[in-house]
């Protein structure tokens, strides 16, 4: 997976700001990710591209269990959010709704990467290149179920019989 | 070794265990709204599944419905159409639903316990985070996605990894129970452990502390244990919750003979370890009124607003969190917690408006005024809530305040029905949250108890309720 980076250096960023309340009654994913990080940045719809990655600090998607967060970044264009750490129910609804990759990064990866950089995510060997500085950082390596749960392409394909 | 409540809960649930992964839980009644269910009853549609126990499944509308006169239409059609989705659904598969003209309405955490279908030793799941409130009846209860959602309606299970216990022993004995309250009890434990503090784990709150709550004042303190990041909140079932759960309309008929079982195993063995622990002594804690964007950004209302140096010592994305708060908030440092205005107090939430809350509320209100510059609003937690009030004349006191008095609803918490706040406005609010925008683009909110939020209606600014006669 490759991409550039969208850096919001800061921790606690909650499910409102991802998606404002006033949005969970759009059930149009398209329409929706017109309204992504809308209550932080209301730039972000203009300036995300597909494929981009959002780098932030801990604590990501705290608050609401409201699953048009994932979504609506999904729609966006976001394949992973890279962050120190994770409110857990954001961390889960984008590995069942195979929305997004949660990616746990370890503190040099979030001082190193810079908004814009592009880099090069590899799951299999929990690796992330920066290929605009040239650097690898270690990801935090996903827990087997997770990882299955991602390989399958969410809850409901993953066949835990097959285990 | 013993085993903690929330070990015991969890291990009689477990369907199916991976060896160092994670477990098949079963769960014993799943709580539905309108907000997160409708693509999980898609999904089942596009599947051919159908709702493996309705009998399990309960509905109500809470989010979105507008707190006015029931008997208008709804304007907002999106909503409109979101409520008719819901009835649709569950009159398909065949659910329970309290709807909008239901007695039973109301927010889906407040009528849970209050009909009797939150029980001791339960597991309960919701699409909605503060699910975590029906932890107060030692029910293993937590909040799920919409993913999730359909997976419990398809299964009536859920795979999770298993959290953590953590234990809170809340210590002491709070001087003035009717100023210093359950939600300054749980907004200073926050402000303690921060928001991620409580991140996968399940707490035990535990202590003298919290058997000396009322049921009612356990439910705000579990409530909000989302906020500190953790997947739920427990305390263990006493004399007073079974009292509680007598004689509801969904109480099981055999509770009486289930009281003696749980008499003897709903509780933490004395040499139980927990993964994690904090201790909070209440004997002289103040009431808390949160400054900044999030609920650890919170002081005792006799602080000034902390500096952004203060307040993150050292740590530099805690600094330019606080920086951004104070900015949003339009505070400036060392501006005293007493001299800061409103505009807005919301008495309401599944964290605060529950009978109890409005009786507390209510003693501050008597005979006085709301000041003028104020506009301020009680929106009942049910309807069942707003029937009581009014049978104690409660809302005759607010009313006479110049409080509105509302239908029952999510209302003002969560900025997604009519009642926001308009860009700028400052707010009083007994909700849970104090996020950029909850209440509304650009509203600014501040989180206290009932009380507090009374008093501020009163003065037209916070002020400490101690030095108020409350007796």
């Amino acid at each position: 997976m490759r991409g550039n980076v969208i850096k919001y250096a800061q921790d606690n960023i909650d499910t409102d700001v991802i998606i404002p309340g006033q949005y969970l009654k759009v059930h149009d994913y398209a329409e929706l990710a017109t309204h992504a990080m809308e209550g932080l940045d209301p730039n972000f719809h203009s300036k995300v591209k597909e494929g981009d990655f959002i780098l932030s600090g801990k604590n990501f998607g705290c608050g609401s269990s409201r699953e048009h967060a994932p979504i609506a970044l999904s729609h966006s264009g976001i394949k992973a959010v890279l962050a120190l750490s994770f409110a857990r129910i954001f961390y889960r609804n984008a590995v069942d709704g195979a929305f997004l990759l949660p990616i746990e990064i370890e503190q040099d990866a979030y001082d190193a990467i810079s908004e814009g950089d592009e880099i090069d995510i590899d799951i299999s060997t929990n690796e992330i290149r920066n290929m605009t500085k040239n650097k690898i950082y270690k990801m935090k390596p996903f827990s087997e179920i997770i990882g299955k749960i991602i390989s399958a392409g969410g809850l409901f394909k993953y066949k835990p019989d097959q285990d | 070794m013993g085993k903690t409540l929330f070990e015991k809960i969890w291990e009689s649930h477990v369907v199916v265990k991976k060896q160092n992964g994670p477990s098949l839980i079963y769960v014993d009644r799943h709580l539905v709204h309108e907000v997160t269910s409708p693509q999980a009853f898609d999904g089942l549609r596009l599947n051919k599944r159908k709702v493996r126990r309705p009998d399990l499944t309960i509905a109500t509308m809470d989010h979105n419905v507008p707190t006015n006169d029931r008997s208008l239409p709804i304007l907002d059609q999106t909503s409109a159409i979101q409520i008719k989705t819901l009835e649709k659904n569950c009159k398909d598969f065949g659910i329970k639903l309290f709807d909008i003209n239901s007695p039973n309405q109301g927010i889906v955490h407040v009528i849970g316990p209050q009909l009797g279908i939150t029980l001791p030793g339960t597991t309960i799941v919701c699409g909605d985070s503060h699910t975590s409130t029906h932890g107060a009846f030692g029910s293993l209860a937590f909040g799920i996605g919409t993913s999730d959602v359909e997976h419990v309606l398809a299964s009536q299970t859920l795979w999770l990894e298993k959290p953590a216990p953590f234990e809170i022993r809340i210590e002491g004995k709070i001087k003035n129970p009717h100023a210093v309250t359950a939600k300054d009890i749980v907004l200073s434990i926050i402000k303690h452990i921060g928001t991620g503090g409580g991140t996968g784990t399940v707490i035990e709150y535990r202590g003298e502390g919290i058997t000396d709550l009322s049921m009612e004042q356990r439910m705000t303190i579990c409530n909000m244990s989302i906020e500190a990041g953790a997947r739920a909140g427990l305390i263990a079932p006493d004399e007073k919750t079974y009292e509680y759960l007598r004689g509801r309309e969904y109480t099981p008929k055999n509770f009486e003979s289930m009281i003696g079982l749980w008499r003897d195993t709903l509780k933490t063995d004395s040499d139980a370890e927990f993964e994690k622990q904090f201790v909070l002594h209440v004997d002289d804690i103040a009431p808390q009124v949160s400054w900044g964007t999030n609920p650890g950004m919170t002081c005792d209302v006799t602080d000034s607003v902390p500096s952004a140096d203060e307040f993150a010592k050292g740590d530099l994305n805690q600094k330019k969190g606080a920086e951004k708060a104070l900015a949003y908030m339009d505070l400036k440092p060392g501006t005293p917690i007493e001299d800061i205005k409103i505009d807005r107090v919301f008495i309401g939430s599944c964290t605060n408006a529950r009978l109890e809350d409005l009786i507390e509320a209510s003693r501050v209100i008597k005979g006085q005024k709301i000041s003028h510059h104020v506009r301020a609003m009680v929106v009942p937690g049910s309807q069942m809530v707003k029937k009581q009030a009014e049978e104690m004349g409660l809302d005759k006191i607010f009313i006479d305040a110049n409080f509105e008095w509302r239908e029952a609803g999510c209302s003002m918490c969560l900025g997604m029905n009519p009642d926001i706040l308009s860009p700028g406005e400052r707010c009083a609010s007994t909700s849970n949250r104090n996020f950029e925008g909850r209440q509304g683009t650009g509203g600014r909110t501040h989180l206290v108890s009932p009380v507090m939020a009374a008093a501020a209606a009163i003065k037209g600014h916070f002020i400490d309720v101690r030095k108020m006669d409350l007796s």
